[in-house]
């Protein structure tokens, strides 16, 4: 990783807003985007994420605010004459155009001679793994060769910023996880500021430095994938990043810890780093990860503490067994994930089990 | 069973559609001023006759003019209005488009009398020009509709990368655009030629003293002895037409080849 916090800013976005007739898609948007680093912006369908992407490039006018790109305001700047460059949700391959044509098309308004621009073209076909694929006709590439030729064509003009909407959302898995790793390694090499679209949480985990979780046109929650997932600031995002088990919980005191009582939990102290506010007409509640939680079998060392439960649910996959476990005392199943090894049981629906679990790891919603 | 009976409809058919086009080489070959059957012998002295028609020269001009004109100005509104109707969005959209297409439907007999009303009262004096205006009224609907399929299946991200890529909104249209929807121009001014060449009221109203192909074939039926020169002359437009759709068919295969798309048919 990069030490993001002595690089300059790239992007900066001053209270964005934008409307599309009454609708208000973007609402008061702040944030920076450092240089070099590779930022995501993740959230449900209709977000805004697309729509803030699209205010970078400069495909979309704000209605107010400002986008600084580098420190300069881009409000008076054409799409054409920013120094960003687009990998298309749908490749937006030229069809008529052949693949080095496709590569090299924004090279000409390049003044160098013709064969060091060539020369370019083949660098940059190389950089995305496409070396002697420049006389295929571009209609006939793969779903996975079509996105190379795109990137390759975004990176050749050597952009300030590289904007992706969605560039995997087409792949099949195999293929996707193996993009991801390509486009981190990509990234790293070429060390442009990398700007990703993307509904897909794990994704967005795998690649990112920083990410954006963005509900109804805000920013819900900006850090780094590590802080996004132990320490979500709401209920919305923790749902929507990973799964969390939430258990009703009653705040008895507050001072240098929060004293509260989880149901099923009993009495529990908190550093103030894990209480979060929850939104309006929520009442208290306490999260934990699945994998926070285990089961502890016969003769195995308790753990910081430990509460008694009935197996609910059994979901097997594997690898792993997810167990929806009724902990005694408490309204709601717990969801949690066991590694599956050699010698020990799946246990069976109804069982009473030991779950072992550390106030640490939990997350207080208040 | 049922075969053989959808067979045998398609079979008549077809007899019924290009039987009398049939007809026309075989009369054009005949020896014969007489249009029946026996057939009596074989000449290509019709074709003589026909090439040294002086009038027919003029008006087979004409049309031409006519025709061409008509196709590249009928296309070029056709463009403007596809891509409006595609691309943006304003107040009366809809109306507007209901509007372009009407023609389409609204009978030529009175279009002609209300354009020759027109053009008598303003003293505008009736010529090639003023059949061209008619024929490009009547043409635009089917380029607008043409070319507003092509339009549509332009993906619009393909413009945004151009322009994304440093191009102008002009020099996208011109490197981007132009090449994807050239099939769909093609087609219109194909359409468009065909639609104007052979089009029969409106430049019989507005055409003044200056003779199309069209009304040119229309009077000299009332001679029966330059019949089987007509024949003749039918012999070859048949023979043009079946070339140039071959041509345009080519060019519209190889533009969606290409361009990767599928074959959804074409004219052949």
């Amino acid at each position: 990783m990069t030490t993001p916090d002595e690089k300059p800013n790239m992007i900066e976005f001053r209270d964005v807003q934008k409307y599309y007739g009454d609708y208000h898609a973007l609402r008061g948007i702040n944030a920076t985007i450092r240089a070099g680093e590779f930022f995501s912006l993740l959230g449900p369908s209709g977000c805004g994420k697309t729509t803030l992407l699209r205010t970078i490039a400069g495909f979309e006018d704000i209605s107010s605010g400002a986008v600084l790109i580098d420190g300069k305001d881009m409000a008076r700047v054409p799409a054409n004459a920013r120094p960003t460059n687009m990998v298309f949700q749908s490749y937006a391959i030229f069809p008529h155009l052949s693949v080095e044509e496709n590569v090299g098309f924004g090279l000409r308004r390049d003044p160098r001679p013709k064969d060091q621009r060539a020369r370019a073209v083949a660098e940059a076909l190389e950089m995305v793994g496409l070396q002697g694929y420049g006389k295929r006709a571009a209609h006939a590439l793969s779903g996975g060769q079509r996105q190379r030729v795109a990137l390759a064509r975004a990176l050749i003009l050597k952009p300030k910023v590289l904007l992706l909407d969605e560039p995997l959302s087409a792949l099949d898995k195999k293929m996707r996880e193996q993009m991801q790793v390509e486009l981190i390694r990509l990234q790293r090499q070429v060390g442009i500021t990398f700007i990703l679209v993307t509904h897909d949480q794990e994704e967005a985990l795998v690649m990112s430095d920083r990410i954006a979780v963005m509900f109804e046109g805000q920013i819900a929650q900006l850090a780094d994938p590590e802080t996004l997932y132990r320490r979500p600031n709401s209920r919305k995002v923790a749902d929507f990043i990973g799964t969390m088990n939430f258990l009703p919980a009653k705040v008895l005191s507050e001072g240098p810890t929060i004293e509260i009582e989880a149901e099923g939990l009993g009495r529990i102290s908190l550093a103030p780093d894990q209480v979060m506010e929850a939104t309006s007409g929520e009442g208290a509640s306490i999260g934990f990860r699945p994998e926070t939680l285990s089961i502890l079998f016969d003769g195995q060392a308790t753990s910081d503490r430990e509460a008694m439960g009935t197996v609910a649910e059994v979901v097997y996959y594997g690898d792993m067994t997810y167990y929806d476990m009724k902990l005694d005392g408490a309204s709601v199943p717990m969801r949690l994930s066991m590694r599956n090894v050699p010698g020990r049981p799946v246990l069976d629906l109804g069982a009473r089990a030991r779950i072992g679990w550390s106030p640490g790891a939990a997350v207080l919603f208040r | 069973m049922k075969s053989t009976s959808l067979k045998a409809y398609t079979i008549a058919y077809l007899i019924f559609l290009y039987a009398p086009i049939a007809l026309l080489p075989l009369f054009a070959f005949n020896d014969s001023r007489v249009i029946a059957f026996p057939l009596s012998g074989f000449t290509t002295a019709w074709f003589g006759e026909m090439w040294a028609d002086e009038q027919l020269f003029k008006a087979l001009k004409n049309s031409l003019i006519i025709a061409l004109c008509t196709a590249v100005l009928a296309t070029t509104l056709g463009v403007f209005a596809a891509r409006a109707s595609t691309r943006y969005r304003f107040p009366g959209k809809a109306g507007i488009l209901g509007l372009i297409m009407l023609p389409l439907v609204l009978p030529e007999m009175i279009v002609s009398m209300s354009i020759l009303v027109i053009l008598l009262a303003i003293g505008i004096p009736l010529s090639l020009f003023t059949i061209i205006l008619g024929h490009v009224l009547l043409c635009t609907p089917f380029a607008v509709a043409i070319l507003t399929s092509a339009f549509q299946s332009l993906d619009r991200s393909l413009e945004e990368a151009a322009c994304d890529l440093g191009e102008t909104p002009l020099s996208t249209f011109r490197l981007i655009i132009l090449p994807l929807v050239m099939p769909g121009i093609i087609s219109s001014l194909l359409i468009s030629f065909t639609i104007s060449i052979d089009e029969f009221i409106v430049a019989y109203f507005l055409g003044g003293n200056q003779t199309v192909l069209s009304v040119y074939i229309f009077g000299q039926f009332r001679f029966p002895t330059r019949v089987p020169a007509i024949m003749s002359l039918g012999t070859v437009l048949v023979g043009l037409s079946i070339v140039l759709l071959t041509i345009a068919e080519y060019f519209r295969r190889r533009g969606i080849a290409r361009a990767g798309g599928k074959d959804t048919g074409g004219f052949l």
